[in-house]
């Protein structure tokens, strides 16, 4: 486990104040833990299975016997679907809303663990750092709002993408550039580098703070008077962990939400 | 000479992000002060008030992840 910390090696106790590794990259590539034939599988690669996993053990140990009366865990894995279906799918989409509900609360309960897995001891690595995630779901929540908009529609939701009757005649072509642009590229893509870099920061934020304020405290002996600031860097590190709770919960959320928020103005493009 | 080009670079990238960050930082207070305005003078709407807070806030916010993507791209 310790080995993890990749910065303990490398860090200068005597000129440096904070313990950075050459190359950021090195936090986010995990190591591999086994090969199957070709495919090496990677702890990134685990956590992701564990991640899914968990979600389905979740829902269906917390739904299995569906009593009236629920237990406390039954009680809060039923406040979590209840909030993606009402809160988040029938508020943004409407009635027909609920269709959409399965698809948003396995992507929220999935980005929820994952995203959770920033702060979980001994796990400490968010899987949605790596693009691989956000960039997938996006993909998703890219074709299922484009074959919507066209399935409902047929090409006027594209004619009045690039033509918008709302807007004077004069202004059309400028308004419909830049909504084909935001609709069909940007749209994907800052849903992913929201959560992604959202996720990178955090986890950066984390192991910098935590991991020079470790450092220098564990190497009393080396660092000397300097090992204060480490006590320094780990008390601001404890708040930023407490931080990336809130963050967590958020961007999991905000991803879902803007997920249906792109469903709905498939459904109901007039708006 | 090829040591202070990288230095170079990085202090580019570094100050490419810091720019980011003015507008969505300016952009995000205009969101939540009017959100807090609003929900003050409307308790009764904090709910919609607050989902469309964090929709403005995910909006605004994306301009400066881009920026801190592009600072590690850099």
């Amino acid at each position: 486990m310790f080995e993890q910390l990749i910065l303990a090696s490398e860090c200068d106790l005597a000129n440096e104040v904070i313990c950075a590794p050459a190359d950021v990259k090195e936090l986010f590539e995990l190591p591999t833990v086994f090969h199957i034939g070709e495919l090496a599988i990677s702890r990134t690669i685990i956590l992701t299975f564990l991640a899914a996993f968990i979600v389905v053990a979740l829902l269906y140990f917390g739904l299995r016997k569906g009593s009236v009366i629920p237990s406390k865990f039954q009680a809060v894995i039923e406040s979590l679907v209840q909030f993606v279906r009402k809160d988040v799918a029938e508020t943004i989409i409407g009635p027909e809303g609920a269709k959409y509900a399965p698809y948003l609360t396995a992507m929220f309960l999935f980005l929820l663990v994952g995203n959770l897995f920033e702060i979980t001891p001994l796990i400490n690595f968010p899987i949605t750092a790596r693009m691989a995630i956000p960039a997938f779901l996006a993909l998703v929540t890219y074709v299922i709002f484009v074959f919507l908009g066209f399935s409902r529609n047929g090409i006027r939701y594209l004619t009045d993408i690039v033509w918008p009757k709302a807007v004077p005649v004069g202004l059309r072509w400028l308004v419909g550039i830049i909504e084909l642009f935001s609709t069909f590229i940007l749209r994907p893509l800052t849903l992913a580098v929201r959560l992604f870099a959202n996720l990178v920061a955090g986890h950066l934020m984390l192991t910098l703070l935590l991991g020079s304020g470790v450092i220098f405290i564990w190497n009393f002996a080396d660092a000397g008077a300097k090992s204060v600031v480490g006590v320094a860097w780990f008390a601001f590190g404890l708040i930023i962990f407490v931080f990336e709770i809130v963050v967590a919960v958020l961007q999991a959320y905000i991803f879902t939400l803007l997920s249906a928020v792109y469903i709905q103005s498939s459904v109901h493009p007039e708006h | 000479m090829e040591g202070s080009i990288e230095v170079l670079k990085g202090g580019l990238a570094l100050m490419g992000y810091g720019l980011a960050a003015i507008g969505p930082g300016i952009g995000i207070g205009i969101v939540v002060g009017n959100a807090i305005t609003a929900m003050a003078r409307q308790p009764e709407m904090a709910g919609p008030v607050r989902t469309t807070m964090f929709l403005g806030i995910a909006f605004t916010e994306a301009l400066a992840l881009i920026g801190f993507v592009l600072f590690f791209i850099a």
